[in-house]
Parts: structure tokens; sequence; C-alpha cells
């Protein structure tokens, strides 16, 4: 699951599709032989999900055989598990995405610790991606080794395992052996910040959706929330936790009371810019985007 | 289109032409009817038509033999298309290079041996001090250095390798004083045999020790002093009592001597009423003074009361029998009168008569000797339990007063032992009362010197307990090896040890390699490593740090190849494809050590040098590569 908005989430390529279609006119009398009709995944990145399912075992066994250099052993997680790590994101048995929203908002200083993900015992997408094997792994650690391992894994960003930035379609947060494994996978534009799913960068680009967008701005501003783009509200929450945690590393007990009640405060500002965002994307964009992704597709992509 | 004057320029001047003609006839300038420019006009504008439909008919030609030439190929032309395109090989230069296979593995750096430094709470002091100073994380301590303060006093660190466990104080001996002993010339501060007792000699090398250091040396304390106040007064009680106890003995000594006297008294007292009673029974008639005791004379009395009343008896009898004769012959004689017959009767009942008085009177005195007989049988067992009795009253007496001598004798003795016990107590406590060391202010290490590693305790803490954790200055790592990875690493190999993300470079050699999984604190599955660490630019403790052991290795460069470069010939030999002026040529090789992708290759025949290519596989345009 996935709580970004809908616009970027949208998984067919329409942009893609028109664009390629238009060119193999433009170019029909030159390559009368190459029509070939361009074929998007429904999936992350725009991957079928054979595609992904390659991407993910490659890149687990490219992650392993890093680690295994670095002197880690690491497990090569399959795709199922890869994928529950995905699946995990905003989500909490028992709750919907409304509810998770309303309770947690995005999940990220609401459910912040401090701890690495394997030694957490709550919600932690990071952890059900890397699976139980190698966060039993990491447990039999000393502590140093822990913190060794998980920079060789994860970088500088220990939440951003290969399911998270997967799942947020975010490669560039990666960092260790996960970023490693992943420049070999993926392309290279892919890896980059300003990366935007071919398909969601036309759907934004849809007249339309700008329009909407627009209202969306203006709705949060006037909810006293200064974001342009639903997709630009979780970054900034990592971004201030990122800067009240110094990038994550001070466990919550170890926290000033200053610190824990700038941490509170952020909480509470997740949970309010979550829900309304959340409110805006169904209520605005979500009509836009399925009235867009209809007129590109037979049905909606899931 | 529109007409102007160029089109007049280039026609033709036929006058058949349907274009106008400059500077002309303007009448024949008009349009054609039904059109704007008259009919005229209609023979320029089929000219055109017609050059378009040649350029049509033109374009469409070249577009068909495009079409077909692109589109219509020959079977044999579609073969050759669809053929796989000649593959090109990808070549890679032979290298010359030392080849390893490495083992891999993590570890966390540390100190050796730490070891907790502790303060047992000392009986000298009234309780726990309060820690006052602490040390710097890895600050190195030398024997006799101040390792911190509590409550305004130091505390040593010494080498040893028993604990301080008591205080040192004078005429003391054992392990601990043996190391101090030790450690003071160690100082520079003799201090006599170390194997004696803790002597004036180690007092005075002691306060030398705490002066050199600006400490004052710890001298008797206040309760040191009472309690040889306590002790000497104990001693003196002691004393007293003794000389106390030993009256007592005397005492009882002459009690003993009354008693005896007093047994004796009474014994021939005892024995002075028996012998009076002997006397009277002596005084007996003979007849009944025969046989030999009081007993006997009773007896016989008896019998000579029986023997006269069987006399009695006879007589009587006698009698009888004679009245009865008597009174038969009345009885027989008719001559008898009446008066005369019961005159016999009379007369012979009065002899049964008298017979039954005699008999009784007789039976009536043998009961009478035999109360005589008892009562004075009775008195002489009296007489004699009485002696007897006085005679048990003098031993009793006697042997009281014995017991009471005892008891004396004893006492006199616990008041000596008591007495000599304080005399050497207090002796002991007055030669402990020099110069000594609290337990709380030495701590003894088996090595030094030794580096801070940890302190758990802060300052203004209680000072008991474990404060601090030291360690030896070598660095070793702590690691764990798989299970199949551990019997390929032996003790003493070197190992490579860094850590890229902190720029980390070191070397090492293998210390321990554990014969069973589990041990050290790693899990079940995993064998521990230990890995000493030789030369280090930074100091690594606390560090994971990543450690290649490389388990087999050439011993200098040799050649090698990548392994995909190597193939197996038909007769199962290696061999190598080596490119050689522009031609690809076979060249068998004897393969040698295998490692992180390439393997030593060894020309059976020829020569491989390095920079040469040699085909590691094929590259095929259409996309894939073929190894």
């Amino acid at each position: 699951m996935s709580f970004r908005h809908p616009v970027k989430d949208g998984k067919a390529c329409a942009f893609q599709v028109r664009g390629a279609a238009s060119i193999m006119i433009l170019l029909a009398p030159i390559s009368a032989g190459a029509q070939t009709t361009p074929s998007f995944g429904a999936e992350e990145f725009g991957m079928t999900r054979r595609e992904l399912v390659q991407a993910i075992e490659h890149g687990e066994e490219l992650i392993a055989k890093c680690m295994q250099e670095q002197g880690f052993e690491y497990i090569p997680a399959d795709y199922n598990r890869v994928h529950a790590g995905m699946k995990a994101d905003k989500a909490m048995p028992g709750l919907s995405e409304e509810e998770f929203i309303s309770k947690y908002g995005f999940g990220v200083a609401t459910m912040y610790t401090g701890q690495p993900p394997q030694l957490t015992s709550g919600y932690s997408p990071a952890r059900v991606g890397l699976g139980e094997r190698n966060v039993e792994i990491f447990k039999s650690l000393p502590t140093a080794d822990q913190a060794a391992y998980n920079r060789a894994l994860l970088g500088e960003n220990p939440d951003a395992t290969f399911a998270v930035a997967l799942e947020t379609e975010n490669l560039s947060i990666s960092g260790g052996c996960t970023r490693k494994a992943i420049e070999q996978v993926f392309k290279p534009e892919q890896i980059k910040t300003s990366y935007y799913n071919p398909q969601n960068a036309f759907i934004n680009n849809d007249p339309r959706m700008k329009t909407a967008l627009r209202k969306f701005a203006a709705e949060m501003k006037r909810n006293g929330f200064d974001y342009n783009h639903p997709d630009d509200v979780e970054p900034d929450i990592r971004t201030r936790l990122a800067a009240l945690t110094s990038s994550g590393t001070i466990p919550v007990e170890k926290m000033t009371p200053e610190q824990r009640a700038a941490l509170r405060k952020l909480q509470d500002y997740e949970r309010r810019v979550a829900a309304k965002s959340f409110e805006l994307q169904e209520k605005l964009l979500t009509p836009v985007e399925e009235q867009i992704q209809q007129e590109l597709f037979a049905r909606k992509v899931q | 289109m529109k007409d102007d004057g160029l089109h007049a320029v280039d026609r033709p001047s036929d006058e058949h032409t349907d274009l106008p003609v400059r500077g002309g006839d303007r009448s024949e300038l008009r349009p054609p009817l039904g059109t704007p420019g008259g009919r005229r006009s209609y023979a320029p504008g089929r000219r055109i038509r017609l050059l378009y439909a040649l350029l049509l008919i033109v374009a469409a030609a070249a577009g068909g033999a495009w079409f077909a030439g692109t589109y219509i190929r020959s079977p044999a032309e579609m073969a050759a298309r669809v053929a796989p395109p000649p593959p090109s090989p990808i070549l890679v230069a032979v290298e010359k290079k030392v080849l390893s296979a490495d083992v891999v593995t993590r570890g966390t750096a540390r100190y050796g041996l730490p070891q907790p430094i502790s303060l047992a709470p000392s009986p000298l002091k009234a309780g726990a001090g309060v820690v006052t100073t602490l040390p710097l994380r890895n600050t190195q301590l030398h024997e006799g250095d101040v390792v911190l303060t509590a409550s305004g006093r130091p505390v040593f660190i010494l080498q040893g390798k028993t604990p301080a466990y008591r205080d040192l104080v004078p005429e003391l001996a054992g392990e601990d004083v043996r190391q101090l002993k030790q450690a003071l010339p160690r100082l520079g501060l003799p201090s006599g045999d170390a194997d004696a007792p803790f002597d004036q000699k180690t007092s005075e090398a002691v306060s030398t020790w705490y002066r050199s250091r600006g400490w004052e040396p710890f001298g008797p304390t206040r309760e040191q002093l009472a309690a040889v106040r306590a002790l000497e007064r104990d001693w003196t009680d002691a004393e007293k009592a003794k000389a106390a106890a030993a009256a007592s003995v005397d005492t009882a000594r002459v009690a003993i001597d009354a008693a005896r006297a007093a047994a004796a008294h009474a014994i021939k007292s005892a024995a002075t009423d028996n012998a009076a009673r002997d006397a009277a029974l002596r005084r007996l008639p003979a007849g009944s003074r025969q046989g030999t005791g009081a007993g006997n004379a009773s007896a016989l009395m008896v019998e000579n009361e029986r023997a006269k009343a069987r006399l009695a008896n006879s007589a009587a009898d006698a009698e009888l029998s004679a009245q009865i004769a008597a009174e038969a012959q009345v009885a027989l004689d008719p001559r008898q009168t009446e008066t005369a017959r019961q005159a016999a009767n009379a007369r012979l009942e009065m002899a049964r008569a008298a017979q039954e008085k005699t008999r009784l009177e007789g039976e009536m005195a043998v009961q009478a000797a035999e109360r005589d007989a008892a009562l004075v049988a009775r008195r002489t067992e009296v007489s004699r339990a009485a002696e007897l009795s006085a005679r048990l009253e003098g031993n009793r007496a006697v042997r009281a007063a014995l017991d009471a001598q005892g008891l004396a004798q004893l006492d006199l003795k616990i008041a000596t032992q008591r007495a000599d016990q304080l005399a050497a107590d207090l002796a002991a406590a007055k030669g402990k009362l020099g110069v000594q060391v609290p337990v709380d202010e030495v701590v003894f290490v088996p090595s030094l010197p030794v580096r801070v590693e940890e302190i758990t305790s802060a300052i203004g803490h209680p000072a008991s307990g474990t404060l601090l954790t030291v360690t030896d200055n070598q660095l070793s790592v702590d690691a764990a090896l798989p299970l199949e990875a551990a019997p390929l690493v032996k003790a003493g190999m070197p190992v490579t040890i860094d850590e890229q993300a902190l720029a980390i470079k070191a070397t090492g050699v293998v210390e321990t390699v554990a014969t069973t999984p589990g041990t050290h604190g790693v899990d079940g599955f995993h064998m521990y490593l230990g890995v000493r660490v030789e030369s280090t630019p930074v100091p690594l403790a606390g560090f994971s740090v990543r450690l290649t052991i490389p388990i087999r290795s050439t011993s200098g460069p040799v050649i090698a190849v990548p392994v995909s470069a190597l193939s197996l010939a038909t007769d199962g030999s290696s061999r190598v494809q080596v490119m050689q002026n522009g031609a690809l040529e076979y060249l068998d090789v004897r393969p040698g050590l295998s490692a992180k992708g390439f393997v030593q290759v060894t020309p059976v025949t020829g020569q491989l040098l390095p920079g040469q290519q040699v085909v590691v596989g094929y590259n095929n345009p259409g996309g894939r590569e073929t190894q």
C-alpha cells in the first residue's frame, strides 16, 4: 500500500503511450520495420510484475554479495519478502489506509524510535522487507557491528531499505550496498531524486491535473500548510524529523525534554497534514487522475 | 497557385500555350468563363497538374521501389538477414598478480583483558566513601598511580593477581601482603622480605609511598585506639579474675580436708553404735547367744520358747491321758458313784483345758520370741545402715569438696587463658597501630600498565562496587566465522583489518579459532575468532572492522586470467584462447589457484605474457553475450 499522491502513484504510463505513439507515427516511414508497441507495467517504475521480480531478486543477490565483501552475512530476501515490506508501508493490521493516516499520519515521526529497523518491534516496513533471517543476524551482532552492518547495508539512512526505496519510488534515499545494487539494477535516471515515474509525470502535466493541483495547494494553504503537491508532504516530514534527530540517530529514550517536545509537536503536525492531504487528494486529485487514466487506458491502472 | 510575371518570362512563345504573355494583348488575358481567369488560363493549370501528376508518378514509383526494396527480399537475402551475425570475441588482458583466496568476516575491536575495578568496604572506615575524582577514559595507569579518590582518600593501583580483599595492616601475612611488599620495591621503596608479614619496614615504605604521592598515610584510627584501650581494660579484668580463681582453688583444697575429717568422724560414730549394739546382744543367755550374730541369737531364743512350749504341751498331754485313763477306770468301775464319775469327767475336762492352756501359752511364748528376734534383726539393720550412711555421707562430702576444687581449678584455667588471650590481643592490637593500607585504598590488577576502558560510576556516587573497567593495551578483535569457513582459518594467519567507511587499515594475526560453536558470546551457528591487532595507525577500540584472512595465496605475482577465459578441450585439458597476431589460438595451460574471479595459469605449451588478450566470451551484436 502506498500513500502517495495517486497521480504519481498511477501505474499506467500514459505519457509514454501517447508520446511513443506520436513518435511512431512520425517515424513510421523511416522505421517501418520497428513497429513494436511499447509496454508499460503496472508496478513501480513502470515495470511489469516479471521485471519487478527480476529486479528485486537480482538486487537482493547483489546486496548479499556486497555485504559479504564487507564481511557481513546477508541472506537475499525473495520477492515475496521484499514485496511484503513494500506492502507494509503505511499499513497496520485492522486499520484502513484512512484510519492509519488519521492515527499515525505517514508513520514517519509518529513511529520514530531512533532504533535500527531490525531492533524495532512495532510498525516497520523496513524490518519486514529485510526478512526475519536478516533481522536475526543483525540482532546477534555486537552493537558496534550492528552500526557497521546498517552503514554497510543502508548507508546513512537506516530506514531506506530496498523495499522502502522501491515502494516510495525514491531510489535516491538508498545507500550502502543497497545503493550499489540499485545502481546495477536500475537506470541512472531512475536513481535521481528528481526522477518521476513517466506515467505520473504525464498525468501531472495534464492541464486538468494542474488545475486540480492548484486547488490542492490553495486548500492546503487555507488550512495552514504550504505544499503544492501531495508528494511534497512526506519528504518534508522526513526532513524535519532528520533535522530533529540528527538523521535518526537519537533514540527517543535519549532525547532531551526539548527534543521530545519538538518530536511530539512534529507528530501532531504530521497527523494533521497527512489527514488533510489525504482528504484533499480523495476529493480533488483522485477523480481527475481516474478520468485521465480512463482516457488513456481501458481500465484504471491499479 | 498565384499567377505572376515569372511565369510569363519562362513561358514558351508557342501560340497554343495557355500561359499569358506579359505586355501582350490584354484582352486575351481575361479569365475563362466560369473561372476568374477566363478560358485561356486552363492551359497552364493543366500543365502544372500534369507536372504534379508526373511528379506523383515518379514519387509513387520511388516509393514502390523503396517498399519493394524494403519488404520484398529473396529467400537468400531473408536467410542472410535472419542468420546470426558473426560473433566478436570479448578480450581481456592477461594479468600478473598475486592471487589470494580470502575469508572475510567482521569483528569489533577491543582492548584485551577487560577487568572491573571494584572497591571493597574497609572495616577501618565508618562506611563506603563518596567518589571525589575519577580518571578520564583511555587514561594510562601505571603501578602506584592513583586511580581515583574517594572521600578525599586515594585509591592506588598495584600489580598483583590476588584482588585486595582485606585491610593490609602490620603483622598481617598472606598473598596480598606479599603483593604489596613486592610492589613497593618496584616503586623504589624497599620493604624487606616479601614473604615476611607486614612489619615496621613495610609501614615505613608505605608511609614514604603515600607521602611521595602527596597523601598522608593511613595511621591508627580512633576505633583502633579505643579497641586497644578496651582490650587493656579487659586484660586487667581477666588478670583479676585469674587471681580470684587461684584463691578459689586454695579454698577448695581446705574444704576437701574438712570434708574428709567430717566423714571420718561420722563413720566412726556409727561404728561405735554398732559395736555397742553387738555388745548388748552378746549379753543375752548363753543358749540364745549361740551362733555368730544377732540373727542366730534371735533364732535360738525362738527355738528355746518352742522347746518350752513343746515340753509344757507334752506334760499337759500326759496329764490329759492320765485323766482319761482315770475317767475310764471310774466309768468302767460300776462301783464308782456317779459323783466319782462326774468328778473323773471333771478332772478329765480340766486336764483337757489345762492342755489347751499350755498349748496356747506355748504358742504365745513362741510368738513373743519371734517378735523379739525380728525387732533385734531390724535394729541391727538400722544400725548397720546408719554406719553405711555415715560412710556414704562422708564420701559425698569429700567428693563435693573435690569437685569444688576441680571447678575452681577450671575457673583458674579459664581465667588464665582469657588473660593470656587478652594479653595477646592487646599486644596484637598495639602492634597494628602502625601505618596501614585500607582495602579501599588499593586495587591489584594482574598486569600493568592498563588503560581506563569504561567508567561506570560518577563523582558523588558511593565508592563501592565496580567503579570502572580497565583493559590492557593490546588491541584484539572479537569476530565470528561461519561453521564452514572456520576450519580454513588457523591461528597465526595474517589478517588484514580495514573499515572502508572510516578509512581504517591495520594488520593483525589470528590468535584464536574456537573449536566449538557458540563460545565467547557468538551464536551457535558461528565459531569465535580472536584476532590480535599488530599494527594500526589509529586506536581501533570499539570499531567494527572488516577482517580479511587470506587462506590460500600464491607465493608471488603469477600469470592470471579470468576464470571465464579457461575452457576444456575435448581431451579434458585446460586451455585459453589467445589473440596472436590478429588471430585467435588455443593455448594449453595448467590451472592453479583460483580466487576472486581469476585463476592462475601456467602455459603447458607456448608462452603467455601479461597484457596478452584472451577470450572470455563472445559478443553477439544482436544483444546477448555468450561465453
